[in-house]
């Protein structure tokens, strides 16, 4: 794949055992700058691992991962933000001093820090709560502050996993026109998410995770076309016939129905069939596009719920 | 070095905030203070209540001796009131029927078999107050007799009053004061263990918070694992010197309001306290030295366990390791060469402690102090390093303990 877009992030040949278990194999990909890439699997997949090596916390076992063509190093913190899976901050400190604290490492001065900080607060509607102590904050308002502390001091690349997890539709909201803001203003943001709406959303190229291999890569659109769909609806008059040799009927309402057909079948097959039964008159159909929550079902129906 | 600065602000100034730090700072003191206090007073309550009792039971008691030994005069008896009691058998007699509170028999080999007393029961609170009498009736009574007998009255004086000794030390042809000459150098040792004491929980829970509050990813990836371990070592010792300077402080104040009242060990005064260089100079090397080392140690082994409540579970260890010299100070003390020593000197978390002792006390040489404090500051090192990799690794591993051998992998 081509881009013209210079990459921030380059995962080559990426393998990772712990112990015997090899739980990344040959990963390979680029997020380029500016975009939404949106880094997706089920529990388990590498995802966590992945982002751990990629910002030094793990020692890849093979291959590189680069940031801006280096390893990442602390020094680095200054052009990233990093909101971990597993995160929290001091939970007896005042809001408004830990935020500081992070944004004073992560290269800005106390007073820029403070301003910028307080501003933030302002912006997610908790200045009240700037000398709250953090403990004392509801679970979504934290989250808030998490997302503040990563992106306070404006990094170029925001690696962000799990943003929304656990908020209100209307926080989840505004934590998403955050993010968006910073890409307006030319920030690379790698999302993990398993809000398949967010990263329709927002993504604008997908990898997708499966056993430490990468199932499905590309632009969202690219994704869906290359996993293809099966899915016909149809708006018909008459008795829909059915034929299991070619397809099976999903979904049937009266004058409405959608036919998942078979594998190694085509559209044409369909279409002459239906064409040839006098009973059904097709009044209109549609071909449809899987959406991306569809795909990830259908990568992950042989692992059923929970863990990848 | 920023980030270094910014971790020890941080630290420092959280730690500064919280009631529990004064409230631990300011406890211990009070609390040994107030120990002491109790002790003291109650300890002269009970000899001047055993004192006062012990003179109304006497005074109020019959009391029969009989004298084998022919020292006692039957003035002397008389003068105390005693009666005289013609055989062993009839004194034990007339204490078990109650006729008498106590019968004390001098056999006439009394050097060898000692004084036999019989008294009636009072009670465990209340001893027989018996003993001293009988005891100072022979022993007053021999002097007299000694006295008497001997015309030199220096003899009779010596034999009266014990004679005093003053003692004068020279090392390399200067004048010394061996109790004065351990002050300067001691108070480094009191501050190392009032320092691992009051720290100690400090010390072995600095990681844990992070990994309970889930903040050791973000921080990991903001700062390097030496800023911060380095910032939180040296953060602590700041702290440290400050719940020191707590108790410090108000100590000297007190001693400056009554010291004339106050006598140093040595009967030096503060200002004329020896200040030796050389003691000194050791003393606060083995002082932080030591600090760096437990510190380094404590907050590295704390980082192995995934919350405070797992890892305070070992402070204890970490205690009595810093204590564990004090039990031994009579080997320190007289036998220098003994390999419990030498392991005492070198082996990291007794090093401080045990050196700490030596330089006060004068027993280590200064070719052993140099050798004692390279292996202090490399025992330092490996602490820090130990507490990088034990944070770096650990911080990853939430909810779970890491085992050493893991580490080492």
């Amino acid at each position: 794949m081509v881009h013209d877009t210079p990459s921030v992030v380059d995962v080559e040949s990426f393998g990772m055992n712990f112990g015997s278990k090899e739980v990344i194999k040959d990963l390979i990909f680029t997020v380029n700058k500016g975009e939404v890439f949106g880094f997706l699997g089920a529990n388990g997949a590498g995802k966590t691992t992945t982002i751990r090596t990629l910002l030094g916390l793990y020692e890849p076992t093979r291959g590189k991962l680069l940031i801006n063509g280096q390893r990442y190093s602390s020094d680095m913190s200054r052009v990233v933000g990093y909101l971990p899976e597993e995160r929290g901050l001091y939970r007896n400190e005042p809001v408004i001093e830990t935020m500081v604290y992070f944004a004073v490492l992560h290269g800005l001065d106390k007073n820029q820090a403070r301003s910028r900080a307080l501003s933030y607060l302002r912006r997610v509607g908790l200045t009240g709560k700037a000398n709250e102590r953090l403990v004392n904050l509801s679970g979504g308002q934290q989250q808030k502050i998490q997302l503040g502390v990563t992106i306070l001091h404006e990094p170029e690349l925001m690696v962000l996993d799990e943003p929304t997890e656990a908020l209100d539709p209307v926080n989840r909201s505004l934590l998403m026109d955050i993010i968006s803001e910073r890409r307006s203003k030319g920030a690379t943001v790698m999302l993990v998410t398993h809000r398949m709406e967010e990263v329709e959303q927002l993504c604008d190229r997908i990898l997708l995770l499966k056993d430490g291999k990468a199932a499905l890569y590309g632009t969202v659109g690219e994704v869906k076309d290359s996993f293809g769909s099966r899915v016909i609806a149809l708006d018909y008059t008459g008795r829909l016939p059915g034929n299991d040799k070619l397809y099976k009927i999903t979904k049937q309402l009266p004058h409405y129905a959608e036919l998942h057909w078979r594998e190694g079948i085509s559209t044409d097959e369909v279409f002459g069939f239906l064409a040839t039964d006098k009973a059904v008159h097709i009044t209109s159909f549609e071909v449809r596009r899987p959406t991306l929550n569809d795909i990830f079902l259908e990568l992950y129906k042989d692992q059923g719920a929970g863990d990848g | 070095m920023a980030n270094v600065r910014n971790v020890i602000s941080f630290e420092v100034l959280r730690n500064l905030r919280k009631k529990t730090f004064w409230f631990a700072s300011i406890a211990p003191p009070i609390l040994i203070l107030a120990i002491i206090g109790i002790t003291h007073a109650s300890s002269r309550s009970a000899n001047q209540a055993s004192q006062q009792q012990a003179a109304a039971v006497t005074k109020d008691s019959k009391i029969a001796v009989l004298d084998e030994t022919g020292v006692i005069s039957k003035k002397t008896l008389i003068k105390e009131q005693l009666i005289s009691e013609p055989t062993a058998q009839a004194g034990i007699a007339a204490v078990k029927n109650g006729s008498l509170s106590a019968f004390i028999y001098y056999p006439k080999n009394v050097t060898e078999t000692g004084i036999q007393l019989y008294a009636q029961d009072r009670g465990i609170s209340n001893p027989t107050p018996y003993n001293s009498l009988a005891a100072a009736l022979l022993v007053d009574s021999a002097k007299a007799r000694a006295v008497a007998a001997i015309r030199n009255s220096q003899i009779v004086q010596l034999l009266e009053n014990e004679p005093t000794v003053t003692s004068t030390t020279y090392k390399n042809g200067s004048q010394t004061n061996d109790e004065a000459d351990i002050i300067a150098p001691g108070i480094f040792l009191v501050a190392f263990l009032a320092l691992v004491v009051l720290q100690a929980y400090l010390m072995i829970t600095s990681t844990t918070e992070e990994k309970e509050n889930r903040t050791a990813e973000m921080l990991l990836t903001s700062i390097k694992s030496r800023s911060l371990i380095t910032g939180k070592i040296l953060s602590l010792f700041i702290l440290g010197l400050v719940q020191l300077l707590v108790i410090i402080v108000p100590l000297l104040i007190a001693y400056g309001l009554f010291r004339q009242h106050i006598t140093l060990p040595g009967g030096v005064t503060l200002s004329r306290i020896p200040l030796d260089p050389k003691t000194i100079v050791f003393g606060a090397l083995f002082f932080v030295g030591g600090a760096v080392v437990f510190t380094g140690f404590l907050v590295g082994f704390g980082s192995l366990f995934p919350s405070a409540q797992e890892a305070g579970r070992y402070l204890g260890l970490a205690i009595i390791s810093a204590f564990l010299p004090i039990y031994a100070i009579g080997y320190i003390l007289n036998s220098t060469h003994m390999l419990i020593v030498n392991l005492f000197t070198f082996f990291p978390l007794t090093a401080p402690t045990t050196l700490l002792i030596r330089n006060a006390i004068g027993t280590i040489s200064v070719s052993e102090a140099l050798v004692a404090l390279a292996v202090v500051a490399l025992s330092a090192v490996v602490a820090i390093m130990f507490a990088m990799k034990a944070f770096r690794y650990g911080a990853m591993e939430y909810g779970r303990r890491i085992s050493v051998k893991e580490l080492l992998h």
